[in-house]
């Protein structure tokens, strides 16, 4: 526009220096420099990518970490100086599997009447012996309790 | 075949790579960094950006499309990366101040490597006033003589629109100067 209507302003007609300067032989190591920050570049890239994948887990490793921590210090002396622990540390390990076969194996060969019959026989015996006119005196007798044990232990 | 062509065949084959990169930047680096200098205005920062527009370049290089020059590819992720920086620096150093002119501003007068007179000095605050894209188009125009047509490719901006941007800025650099230094001789 200034050119086409010949309207320059007066400092458009001073010369145009640059009066911006550089340190000395600055453009001569440009290249290095540069070469250098481009492979630091990609170096740290590989680092954060490794770094942003640790960052992403950590809450997770930190969890599972404090789960471990936890079981140690919670489950072992629970399980080795509890009651329960210390009676069964005390009896027979019965939970083998040889050992819970052999029951099982031993159960089965037992036959149902024949429990019912081996469980009721004494008794029916134990009742028979008693004659019902004993029955009777030991009914008929107004004794107390302290007395029929007295009498049954003289 | 172009030289930028060559280089840019080296860059496919991982055996050349580096050192087609190494010769492209020896090729740009001088162009690249004081486009970028004066959009930033000091050494220290525009060091910076000129390495972050390089490792740019590297990453991006086997997504260039030849649809635009190569150069012009450089000096839009350089543009682009001018500003980014300055509006982070403004928001990270700077919360007291009101936009990233002043930020400039503090630039410039703490710039060691500033080498200019009293009459540079002047033009380059009343650059610094000026919003991003106007200092862009003035620094193009005013100082590299770049064609309207060239730029609008880089700004990817109508030619109209640019010399829209450079007849205002010019307009604010005038005033500017002329209110601030009374002293120089225009």
């Amino acid at each position: 526009m200034y050119e086409e209507n010949n309207i320059e302003p007066e400092f458009m007609k001073r010369p145009r220096s640059n009066p911006f300067r550089t340190p000395d032989h600055y453009f001569d190591t440009i290249e290095d420099r540069i070469m250098g920050a481009i492979e630091h570049e990609a170096k740290k890239k590989t680092t954060s990518a490794t770094g942003k994948i640790f960052q992403l887990l950590k809450p997770v490793l930190g969890l599972a970490a404090s789960f471990a921590v936890i079981y140690l210090l919670a489950y072992y002396p629970i399980k080795y100086f509890s009651p329960k622990s210390m009676v069964k540390s005390e009896t027979t390990n019965i939970s083998s599997p040889e050992t819970l076969d052999a029951y099982t194996f031993n159960v089965s060969l037992i036959d149902e009447n024949s429990l019912v019959s081996t469980i009721f026989s004494d008794e029916t015996d134990t009742l028979s012996e008693i004659k019902p006119d004993e029955l009777l005196a030991f009914l008929s007798t107004e004794m107390t309790d302290l007395e029929i044990y007295t009498e049954i232990q003289n | 075949m172009t030289d930028d062509q060559k280089i840019l065949d080296s860059l496919k084959d991982p055996s050349t790579r580096e050192l087609a990169f190494r010769h492209l930047i020896s090729k740009y680096k001088e162009r690249l960094y004081w486009h970028i200098r004066k959009m930033v205005m000091n050494h220290d920062d525009a060091d910076d950006v000129l390495q972050n527009t390089l490792i740019k370049i590297w990453n991006g290089i086997d997504s260039f499309r030849a649809e635009s020059s190569l150069f012009t590819w450089f000096y839009r992720i350089a543009t682009n990366e001018s500003i980014t920086f300055l509006n982070q620096r403004k928001k990270r150093m700077m919360p007291g101040l009101n936009d990233v002119n002043e930020y400039l501003l503090e630039n410039l007068e703490s710039d060691t490597y500033f080498d200019g007179d009293e009459w540079q000095l002047t033009l380059q605050k009343a650059i610094a006033t000026l919003p991003d894209k106007q200092r862009l188009v003035f620094n193009m125009k005013y100082f590299d003589e770049i064609k309207y047509e060239d730029m609008s490719e880089i700004l990817e901006t109508s030619v109209g629109a640019l010399k829209a941007s450079y007849h205002h800025a010019v307009k604010k650099v005038e005033e500017y100067v002329k209110s601030h230094d009374s002293r120089i001789d225009l």
